[in-house]
């Protein structure tokens, strides 16, 4: 393989230390049963005893099942205790599942007298094992098949996490902080920490920038002007989900945040081609570069935008079907579940198509500033 | 006048200016594929109907008409849709293994109270219907690499037609690496923003690392985050090693 015979000693090292990270990680994760408070036993025995056809009230068919579960607690008190559990699930598992032998759960156990016969009540599954894992396959293949940009996709992910979780903090301590205020500041950071790792300390990663924040600004100016012109007629906010605060910031702050990917996308894919263009050939005109620019940004339009269509929308999957299986009207699911997320993916869509001139200018200007100046 | 409508409208007429007959044209899928993606949900609803084959099935559509209808028939598009094919194929066996593993299917605990007026035994598959929601979300960002890759190999190849097999191979992998980064991020921003309130939830009712980490909610959120990433990383070498056999191929049977 001529990718290990390249590897110098450096890259050698680094890939010595992941590894050795990955496994014991991996093993932590597995041991882990002691850093948690929640009672968590693993299955060493599930048979199932009963199983029954069940028709509800809308002529949906499924089974019903139940499994007696025979595990050992691994932490608390009680440690190397069984425990005697009962699971009920069905076979459409839309609330429940089926549990294996070697699946660790969380339990409460159930205060009796008897000591031998320990009985519980499982709570959910212990997955962290698992993601650990799949964390590690991430990592890998951006490392092994990005290299350096892999590299900085994971550290820009990560950073990008910290950041967001910061800012929600604050948000979430200090009440009175605009919810917009902060997600504003986070765009700012995210776009000169994304832009920065993408393509390093250069003059198109700073039009790249100023594009992105302009594109995201207007198209979030058109969206909040055409809620405000329609009185957010049909937007139905009743069934966003997982709400403790008022929905209308949140849904505006993370149409913001969700557009800004996107939006950075384009920027720098469009200020890329037009200075490469420049570089290859410092005399070109103006009028030739704005030509180039415009074919660029009728090719990625579509794609891009497609990127935000399929990402918003699909996540609404299960609920859509679970509403159609309640007998619920097409038309009610589908403006039920998909009003927000469709206007969501329109917005974001529009701020792309909008940065495609924007950051075309933008580029130009940068670009005739420097023919100025040279 | 409906929110929804007025923002299509805005939408379609920037594409028409900006893009022209193909911005129209890009417009025309995007509304082609909500098309698709609806039909397939109301297939899947049919409990005798597997998700998964119904979700091959979408992707394949979706790709047609995004690199066939806006792109034309060329070479450059029928590499761009193998490759396409190939990744969705491994990709839907790798999530379709840790949906199982995970258990992230149906609803979660967080979303009882929503859930609670409705009958949850209506025998639909919701393992195989996550396993679908993953891939379906990360479609468009995989075949933006696809086309990308496609169209730049296509250029090496017209500019330098005795290119070896190999070095054509590894120019389509620095290709996909630069735009690994964007596309990641795209996507990741996009998630996040979806997000926010699932973020803001556990902020306010404290949750601790390890009820965040454990949860249903979280862990098929973060999921269609690493299955989106691998499934970008994981198109680079398919689509340059189709392209790369492909063109290798033609210029030898014409030679």
């Amino acid at each position: 393989m001529r990718f290990f015979k390249k590897a110098t000693y450096k890259q050698g090292i680094f890939y010595f230390l992941l590894a050795l990270c990955c496994i014991i990680s991996i093993v932590v994760v597995h041991h882990n049963e002691q850093f948690y408070d929640r009672p968590i036993a693993e299955i060493i025995k599930a048979e199932v005893a009963e199983s029954e056809p069940l028709t509800d009230m809308y002529e949906n068919e499924d089974y019903l099942f139940t499994q007696k579960i025979i595990a050992v607690l691994k932490n608390g008190q009680a440690q190397g205790q069984r425990i005697h559990l009962t699971n009920e699930y069905s076979l459409s598992g839309a609330f429940d599942q089926q549990y294996h032998v070697g699946n660790k759960i969380f339990v409460a156990i159930n205060e009796q007298t008897i000591q031998s016969d320990v009985t519980g009540t499982i709570i959910d599954v212990k997955r962290d094992q698992t993601i650990v894992i799949i964390a590690w396959i991430f990592i890998f293949a951006l490392l092994i098949i990005g290299r350096r940009q892999g590299l900085f996709a994971i550290i820009s992910l990560g950073i990008n996490v910290l950041v967001l979780s910061f800012a929600l903090d604050l948000y979430v301590k200090h009440g009175n902080i605009s919810l917009l205020l902060i997600s504003g500041a986070c765009a700012i950071l995210f776009t000169i920490i994304s832009l920065l790792l993408i393509s390093g300390l250069k003059t198109k990663t700073y039009a790249a920038i100023v594009s992105t924040l302009l594109g995201t600004i207007i198209a979030l100016l058109i969206s909040s002007l055409v809620m405000w012109l329609t009185g957010e007629n049909d937007l139905r906010y009743e069934e966003m989900q997982f709400l403790t605060r008022p929905y209308r910031t949140i849904f505006m702050a993370g149409l913001f945040i969700g557009s800004l990917g996107a939006v950075m996308d384009v920027s720098i894919t469009m200020a890329s081609s037009i200075f490469a263009l420049y570089e290859q050939d410092p005399s070109i005109s103006i009028q030739a570069l704005k030509a180039s620019g415009q074919e660029i940004g009728k090719d990625i339009m579509g794609t891009i935008t497609s990127i935000l269509f399929f990402a918003y929308l699909c996540g609404s999957i299960p609920m859509v079907i679970l509403y159609l299986k309640n007998s619920y009207t097409l038309g009610l699911t589908l403006s039920l579940n998909l009003s927000l997320e469709l206007a969501r993916a329109l917005a974001g869509g529009i701020g792309v198509v909008l940065t495609i001139p924007i950051s075309q200018y933008i580029a130009l200007f940068f670009i005739t500033r420097k023919k100025v100046e040279g | 006048m409906n929110v929804i409508v007025l923002l299509a409208i805005i939408l379609c007429l920037l594409m028409v200016v900006v893009g022209g007959r193909q911005g129209f044209r890009s417009f025309l899928s995007l509304f082609l594929n909500f098309g698709v993606l609806f039909i397939t949900i109301f297939l899947m609803t049919n409990p005798k109907n597997s998700p998964i084959i119904l979700t091959f099935i979408a992707c394949t559509i979706i790709s047609w008409i995004s690199l066939f209808y806006i792109n034309q028939t060329n070479s450059k598009t029928i590499t761009a849709f193998m490759a396409t094919m190939v990744t969705i194929v491994v990709l839907l066996l790798f999530i379709t293994f840790v949906t199982k593993k995970t258990m992230i299917q149906g609803f979660s605990e967080e979303s009882t109270e929503e859930i609670s007026i409705f009958s949850l035994y209506i025998g639909v598959n919701f393992a195989q219907i996550g396993a679908s929601v993953i891939i379906m979300s990360t479609i468009g960002a995989i075949m933006d690499v696809a086309i990308s890759i496609a169209s730049s190999m296509h250029e090496i190849f017209y500019r330098n037609p005795s290119i070896s097999r190999k070095a054509l191979f590894t120019s389509g992998l620095g290709i996909g690496r630069d735009i690994l980064g964007t596309d990641t991020n795209t996507l990741f921003f996009a998630f996040f923003g979806g997000y926010l309130s699932l973020l803001i939830w556990f902020k306010d009712l404290s949750y601790s690392l390890g009820e965040i980490v454990n949860s249903k909610v979280f862990s098929a959120e973060i999921m269609t985050i690493f299955c989106a990433g691998i499934g970008i990383a994981l198109i680079i070498p398919i689509a340059s090693f189709i392209n790369a056999y492909y063109l290798v191929r033609t210029r030898e049977k014409t030679l």
